[in-house]
């Protein structure tokens, strides 16, 4: 299967402030980025050439893996969504 | 909306709506705090809503009326490996009949029927809402305040039924400020939809009889499992994986998910399936090494929140165990009501009722499950090493046939090797 169909199917109500915020700074300097490969939705991109971290919040299934897996503290800011927006799951 | 109760419940899940309906079953003034649209808008699981006693005694008629999916008749696991599966399988007619031993249930539809049972019994639902801060007085938790909708809401008494993260525990100082990698594990599901005859024919069921399975051998290496069950029309499959493996074996959950779902012995139970929602979710794994303190001057956790879940490798529970912390958290706020104290002195009596019921001793007995889970063989070689040994078995070509003993001896040499068979067989069984 496309990887891309995968995540075409579940629901968001995206919030224009972002739940979870970034030093991008600290990404830079960290050693293991562990977060890149663990997001379950992919919303974090390395650009190697750039040393460069990208974080996108619009398809974040609000699970917390990368809240667990930063060694760096890099969050200044990891909250759920305002109330009413986010992932909304039909049937699962 | 009023802005003072008599209790506050955080979230809106199995514990959560437990606790709302107790306490609002004795009359007290409880508002149900739920950040998602709905309850359950926001909740996956990988599973099987096992039997929960304790709520049968709430809601006699619960099995009757709760939006439930298949009862599982069938439970089968299967050892896989790019290319081969060996799968056993248990069936019996007791696990087809009342009172069933567990069943599939949609979360947005189950979570959503549970907290309208608590409303229906005098709770005030507040969704659209998520909580902010706790809010303290004289030392003690006295409320919180909530985004989304914006507010504060104040009671003398909060229950934290927040969820795997739990701030409000951390905000509370009752949990651990950073998890352990090495205790906490993600899951993500595929739900595909499929017709009902299709799912009855292919996993050889009848009636409302459901399959659950479960699979080792198919995170590419990477600590974890894999599962499927049957829904009525559609089959959920995903994989689980422990975070501290998953973070440093450079692979994602989707491509491995993908992997999964095309290994040819899988490919064919999910042909003709139309994938219809991708979800994932974090998992306490921990188990009783994990659980946070559980009380607090003016603050009681429960369900997930508390790291509440047995992830045994046989059976994997968490909503029995949260429906039955937030039962116990309810009746503890009815006592506090009662003595009209909200400090640690009464409110200790839930990590006491816990302490005494099945939910803390079954964690307590498990309490070293989770080290044969770190076995890291377990996620490859063996799997590979009980195909390949059935493979040599059923193989005839013409050539001469190793005694059995024999072959089993140099296939672990070969794929294990003996020492460590011998010491992983010694740690399985001091775990479980």
């Amino acid at each position: 299967m496309n990887i891309d169909e995968i995540f075409d199917n579940t629901s968001f109500t995206i919030d224009r402030e972002p739940h979870i915020v970034l030093d991008y700074a600290v990404c830079s300097s960290c050693d293991n980025r562990g977060c890149v490969n663990s997001c379950p939705a992919r919303c974090y991109t390395w650009s190697q050439e750039e040393q460069k971290m990208t974080f996108v919040h619009d398809g974040c299934l609000e699970c917390g893996t990368c809240y667990v897996v930063c060694q760096r503290d890099a969050f200044t800011r990891w909250r759920y969504p305002r109330g009413g927006f986010g992932v909304a799951y039909r049937m699962t | 909306m009023s802005t003072h109760y008599q209790a506050i419940v955080i979230g809106a899940g199995p514990a959560g709506s437990s606790a709302a309906l107790t306490m609002a079953r004795a009359g007290l003034d409880v508002a149900l705090v739920e950040r998602g649209a709905y309850p359950g808008e926001k909740n996956m699981f990988g599973g099987i809503l096992h039997r929960m006693t304790s709520i049968e005694e709430v809601l006699p008629d619960f099995w009757t009326r709760a939006p439930l999916e298949r009862h599982i008749a069938k439970k089968g696991t299967t050892f896989m490996t790019g290319e081969a599966s060996f799968h056993v399988q248990h069936e019996t007619v007791n696990f087809d009949r009342a009172p069933y031993n567990g069943y599939t249930v949609f979360r947005p539809r189950f979570d959503r029927w549970l907290a309208e049972e608590a409303v229906a019994a005098g709770a005030t639902l507040i969704t659209r809402a998520t909580v902010d801060d706790l809010v303290r007085t004289d030392g003690r938790i006295a409320g919180v305040t909530i985004v989304g909708r914006s507010g504060q809401l104040n009671a003398p008494v909060v229950i934290a039924a927040d969820g795997v993260l739990s701030f409000t525990a951390k905000k509370a100082g009752l949990r651990q400020p950073k998890f352990d990698a090495g205790q906490m594990a993600v899951g993500v599901k595929a739900l595909f939809d499929m017709p009902r005859e299709v799912i009855d024919d292919r996993f050889g069921l009848a009636r409302d009889q459901g399959f659950a399975n479960e699979f080792v051998g198919c995170t590419g290496g990477v600590r974890g499992g894999g599962f499927l069950y049957t829904n009525y029309d559609s089959l959920s499959l995903g994989l689980v994986f422990h975070l501290a493996s998953l973070r440093t074996s450079g692979k994602t959950p989707y491509d491995l998910l993908n992997q999964f779902m095309e290994q040819p012995q899988v490919a064919k139970l999910l042909r003709g399936g139309r994938l219809q929602e991708y979800s994932a979710h974090l998992i306490p794994e921990g188990g009783y090494h994990m659980v946070p303190e559980l009380f607090g001057n003016g603050i009681l956790v429960a369900g997930d929140a508390a790291a509440l879940c047995n992830a045994t490798g046989v059976n994997l529970e968490g909503i029995n165990l949260a429906s039955h912390s937030g039962i116990l958290a309810g009746n503890t706020v009815i006592e506090a009501h009662q003595r009209q104290d909200f400090s640690t002195t009464t409110l200790k009596r839930y990590k006491e009722r816990l302490d005494l019921s099945w939910v803390m001793k079954d964690l307590k007995g498990f309490r070293n499950a989770p080290k044969m889970l770190h076995i890291e063989r377990i996620y490859n070689e063996y799997p590979e090493l009980v195909c390949s040994m059935m493979e040599h078995l059923y193989r005839i070509d013409g050539t001469p046939k190793t005694s059995i003993p024999k072959m089993i001896l140099r296939e672990v040499r070969a794929k294990v090797g003996l020492k460590h068979a011998i010491s992983d067989a010694l740690t399985a069984w001091r775990a479980l």
